[in-house]
């Protein structure tokens, strides 16, 4: 066909770039300048406000409970979402459909009614903490506000659905006549499990992980309302630099480093699977 | 649950000729953990939303502490949400209806030109075009508001609180979506189909309106809906960009959780849970919930 189609391209590309260049260029331009209290920035620009950063031993903790928190998450996510994954992937009658529509629902509903929810389950005169009373599981009751396993717990809430939805898209590329054929040469279920499941599904494991500890590491919504004030991780503590501080050349500083480690760990992303795929792992 | 996939290491055991094979085996131990584990995870992923909906149907929900399961069903909260909900959930909607217009006609013709262009770096563009989504909602948030505030103080136009200034913020996250959706439909395309259109005498528009565009339409209705939940859930961005009695219903309700514990929030609530369940059966009846998990990426 004698169409252009490169010229389809541009209006987006223009659009695209300069939403992209401008909201980015001016806020880091913006963690170059000293907050001068009320709001106000310095007209000089300088790293005065990195090097505050990374020499307050708070936002350096902030950083790295950030990083252990959504590590934390994302191993949880993944143990409790790839059964669930497989098991839909591999079923063959209707009930798949509404399976995946339970999680796809799920992930639909905005974070903050899911939040409410888990309010509701572990309020302090909930049905489920005088269960667990009752049955001398715990001595007093039990809040997920306000401690980093609530926040752990918010943030699996919030990555689970996409992470059931990514992993059953991964574990439908491994033929099934794999395991059919390595189950009839004799192999245990646990050694199909390990020999074929696992080594194929790992390419799409690994960055389907990555996304997700990406996604935790920017979350702020279910962190702030689960975190009651007391659990900052950086996304929090932007958000409370900017809007309650309104410093906002340090809020900016906090943004830009936040988007570094998380573009940093996508290049790592990028690099592992053009490795997995040069050493013939991937299949699909 | 379904049989293949629990096959177990007694099909080692050799076969007798042909034995009438016993219709029900014992559960094995694996079977057997495997729906716990999946019934654990759907209680999990499931059970604040169905916490939510039942706690809002119980008259006996009071401000102080919320009773689930519910004991005298009413509908009481539900008619006591406040107008300012209304007023939120209407911003929301229409806001994420036009961000899920506006992603579609950037969209769709970006996919185009990526997946047909004769562009050198093709994947450079796929790569441009994927970087909202890889930015944390928060740092767009805050990247936007400073826009915001360099803009108003270099022209006089603030556009923070306002609709055309949440638009944009929206648009920038959603874009990436539909593109991403069509692209995948675009690279699975036959171009045979084309070029019979064209050979049979089809004008090129008309190609491209009767055989194109049908055939990627699974795509962006899937990357439309995308767009619109994206759009319709967020706090990180809109947080930002929002002001007192200018709030979208997410960051509403996040505000509220910090307040008051109103049980009317959680009526709200449930008609958005409700509102997504239908939306998500009528995406089924239309292009069905496989292209939507499919096309994602």
């Amino acid at each position: 066909m004698n169409i252009r189609w490169d010229y389809l391209l541009i209006p987006s590309f223009v659009v695209s770039f300069a939403l992209l260049a401008a909201s980015q260029l001016t806020f880091l331009r913006g963690s170059l300048s000293a907050d001068l209290g009320l709001g106000m920035l310095s007209k000089s620009l300088g790293l005065q406000n990195y090097d505050a950063l990374f020499n307050d031993e708070f936002y350096v903790r902030a950083l790295w409970l950030t990083v252990k928190v959504s590590a934390m998450a994302t191993v949880c996510t993944l143990l409790m979402s790839f059964p669930v994954a497989y098991v839909i992937a591999r079923m063959r009658s209707r009930w798949a459909m509404v399976m995946l529509a339970g999680v796809v629902v799920s992930s639909f509903v905005t974070i903050v009614i899911k939040v409410y929810g888990l309010v509701v389950i572990f309020a302090a005169d909930g049905w489920l903490n005088k269960l667990m009373l009752a049955v001398g599981l715990i001595d007093q009751p039990y809040t997920i506000i306000g401690n980093s396993t609530g926040v752990v717990v918010g943030l699996m809430q919030f990555t689970m659905g996409f992470a059931v939805l990514l992993l059953y898209s991964v574990v439908r590329t491994i033929p099934e006549s794999l395991e059919e054929a390595a189950t009839i040469h004799g192999a245990s279920r646990a050694r199909v499990f390990w020999r074929v499941i696992l080594p194929l599904s790992l390419p799409g494991v690994i960055v389907g992980s990555l996304m997700m500890f990406n996604m935790c590491m920017g979350a702020f919504t279910s962190a702030s309302l689960l975190g009651g004030g007391r659990i900052f991780t950086l996304p929090v503590l932007i958000q409370r630099t900017v809007i309650i501080e309104t410093k906002y050349g340090m809020g900016a500083t906090l943004a830009a480093v936040l988007l570094v480690s998380v573009i940093l760990i996508n290049l790592v992303s990028v690099f592992l699977v053009k490795r997995l795929r040069a050493a013939r792992l991937v299949i699909a | 649950m379904n049989s293949a996939g629990t096959a177990t290491a007694d099909t080692r055991a050799p076969m007798p000729a042909l034995p009438a094979a016993p219709r029900w085996r014992r559960p094995t131990f694996g079977a057997i953990a495997k729906i716990v584990w999946v019934a654990a995870a759907y209680l999990f992923l499931l059970a604040p939303m169905v916490v939510v909906i039942g706690s809002s149907l119980d008259g006996a929900t009071v401000y102080s502490g919320v009773v689930f399961p519910p004991h005298d069903l009413t509908l009481r909260w539900y008619r006591e949400i406040p107008a300012a909900h209304y007023r939120a959930l209407g911003l929301s909607l229409v806001l994420a209806v036009s961000v899920a217009c506006g992603a579609c006609v950037l969209g769709i013709p970006a996919a185009l030109g990526v997946v047909r262009g004769r562009l050198p770096g093709k994947s450079f563009f796929l790569a441009f075009f994927r970087a909202p989504m890889q930015i944390p909602a928060v740092v767009t948030g805050v990247a936007f508001l400073k826009l915001y505030y360099v803009l108003g103080d270099a022209t006089g136009l603030f556009l923070n609180a306002s609709f055309v200034g949440l638009y944009l913020g929206h648009l920038f996250v959603g874009v990436p979506y539909v593109i991403g959706t069509v692209v995948s439909v675009l690279q699975r395309f036959n171009l045979r189909l084309e070029e019979a259109a064209l050979s049979m005498g089809a004008s090129p528009w008309r190609t491209f309106r009767r055989v194109t565009l049908p055939t990627i339409m699974p795509g962006v209705h899937a990357g439309a809906l995308y767009a619109f939940m994206v759009s319709f859930s967020d706090v990180p961005i809109a947080m930002f960009l929002t002001a007192p009695g200018f709030v979208t219903y997410p960051v509403e309700l996040f505000f509220g959780i910090e307040t008051d514990f109103n049980p009317a929030v959680l009526a709200s609530a449930s008609l958005v849970i409700v509102f997504s369940m239908c939306a998500l059966l009528a995406v089924q009846r239309l292009i069905g919930l496989d292209t939507v998990v499919r096309s994602r990426r």
